[in-house]
């Protein structure tokens, strides 16, 4: 019931994510998104990994509160494609994960499935650096917890990985183009 | 480690030591030390690492990294493709890890091909170009850098992922996309107006020589395609390297090393490329004789485009001239006697 529960808010996240302009929108997402993954790996791959992911992506999150557009700019005008990106992709996710696919935790397959593909559109989509580096770092929290979907004995140092990356991208220099 | 992927390390460390000695007078060394540097370790990384999510991550980090370094092109330009690449590549990862049906193996096929593709800049995957951005802020790092230890690294976690259904899939369309590169490539590197591009598409061709090579799946492809990585990292970009040189006048020049290095580029005997294309015929005729043909003609697309690019080096004088040498004499010995190289790799 709770991996099911943090199935949903990760999809909800990534669509706030895919859906929002302004940096209070897009913090919000990467947060709830980071929290639905570590919960779904908490449960999966054991503590430490869940709060190493957690401690990434909500560090991005924080990040980006302080850096990006102002306000939250959730739903901007001209958002209709990206509304029916986030649906769409949350109901093919959901098919694949539920109907398509089969194994152990399906909340685990539909977060991968939805955080990396949102994420993944989101960054074709824009060309804002701080919708571009939300959206790297969600990428990012997403290939980690995959990695719980293997048989083999589970290691931390892809959550852990993928944490530095989370927590590091938002400090990315940003340099303006510059000509020859 | 991957032995392949070790000796691919081995002439990726090669070419930056080859660029920091024949760098513009003006540019900055310490830049370039540290900026290939750090892809050289991220590239390192992307081998060394025991598991595929790792080498995706590596990936990302490189890729954010190089988006990092003052260029020409936007930030949302520069990390497009290798984020577009981790997120096929992980699809791909996921649909191998999860029970269902057999089709989904080909899907993570096509995602495999997909995402090498993305990450390197092949068709139609092909990174946007500045023709005068910083070399290491540029597409080349992804095809000429980073891309030859990256397909080595991805296609053999592959082959011991899928099935042998989902392998032949992969080897088919390796095939079918490395034919595709050749023939765009050739012909763009030929056709354009930039010298600078025309370069870019010629690295674009020979990728095809190596996606046809790895498609193979016979020792003789795997050998050339080995062959054609070493032509790629050790010929071309220190050649591409060397054509940047700012000169007080832009000539072209038909003189004998122009004519040297034009043969160097299209893969004529004695060169590293021709053994390559060899081994890549013979592999092609046990499997398919058709394929023969089909990469036979497409071979000779690469002479124009070659003629080209040789005579856009000028008439190469003192260092620059002696980097030119350097490089042709390195791409003659390794076809005059490639055994060495195959073998250090095991193949």
């Amino acid at each position: 019931m709770i991996e099911g529960l943090a199935g949903f808010v990760a999809w909800l996240g990534a669509s706030v994510v895919v859906l929002s302009d302004g940096r209070r929108g897009l913090a919000l997402g990467a947060a709830l998104s980071t929290l639905a993954l570590a919960a779904i790996v908490f449960s999966g791959a054991g503590p430490v990994a869940g709060i190493a992911l957690g401690v990434g992506g909500l560090t991005a999150a924080a990040r980006r509160l302080t850096v990006g557009v102002a306000g939250w700019g959730i739903m901007p005008p001209g958002s209709t494609p990206r509304f029916i990106l986030c649906v769409g992709g949350g109901l093919l996710a959901l098919w694949i994960a539920l109907g398509v696919t089969s194994g152990h935790s399906s909340a685990l397959r539909f977060a991968v499935i939805t955080v990396a593909g949102l994420a993944g559109a989101r960054v074709l989509s824009s060309g804002e650096s701080s919708v571009l580096l939300t959206s790297v770092a969600l990428l990012a929290l997403a290939t980690a917890a995959a990695s719980g979907l293997t048989e083999e004995a589970l290691a931390i140092w892809p959550y852990v990985g993928a944490a530095a990356i989370a927590a590091g991208v938002g400090w990315l220099p940003q340099s303006a183009p510059r000509a020859a | 480690m991957l032995p392949e992927a070790a000796e691919l390390l081995v002439l990726a460390a090669a070419a930056l030591l080859f660029a920091l000695v024949f760098a513009p007078a003006a540019a900055s060394r310490r830049n370039l030390l540290v900026q290939g540097g750090t892809g050289m370790v991220a590239t390192a990384a992307i081998a060394v690492v025991p598991t595929f999510d790792l080498a995706l991550l590596t990936i990302v980090g490189l890729g954010v990294m190089q988006a990092g370094i003052p260029g020409k092109r936007t930030l949302a330009v520069r990390l497009r493709a290798p984020v577009l690449a981790v997120a096929v590549l992980a699809f791909a990862l996921v649909f191998l890890r999860v029970e269902g049906p057999a089709v989904l193996e080909r899907f993570a096929a096509v995602g495999l091909v997909a995402g090498l593709a993305a990450a390197v800049g092949l068709f139609p995957y092909i990174h946007p170009f500045a023709a005068d951005e910083p070399v290491a802020a540029s597409p080349i790092v992804w095809i000429a850098f980073v891309g030859p230890v990256l397909a080595a690294v991805v296609l053999s976690r592959a082959e011991g992922l899928l099935s042998v259904d989902a392998g032949q899939a992969l080897a088919a369309m390796l095939i079918g996309l490395g034919v595709i590169n050749m023939a765009w490539g050739s012909i763009a590197s030929w056709l354009t107006d930039d010298t600078a591009a025309a370069w870019r598409y010629s690295f674009l061709a020979d990728w095809g020589l190596v996606l046809c090579g790895f498609g193979l799946t016979l020792s003789d492809g795997r050998r050339a395609a080995l062959l054609v990585l070493f032509g790629i990292v050790v010929g071309r970009l220190p050649l591409y390297l060397v054509s940047r040189e700012p000169r007080a006048e832009r000539v072209t020049s038909e003189g004998p090393i122009n004519l040297v290095v034009a043969a160097a580029l299209a893969g004529s005997a004695p060169f590293v490329g021709f053994a390559a294309r060899v081994l890549l015929l013979r592999g092609a005729t046990q499997l398919f004789w058709p394929l023969a043909l089909v990469l036979a003609l497409g071979m000779l697309l690469w002479l124009p485009g070659s003629l080209r690019l040789g005579r856009s080096l000028g008439r190469p004088r003192g260092r620059q001239a002696f980097g030119v040498a350097l490089a042709v004499a390195v791409n003659v010995a390794a076809g005059l006697y490639p055994l060495p190289l195959l073998a250090a790799a095991k193949l």
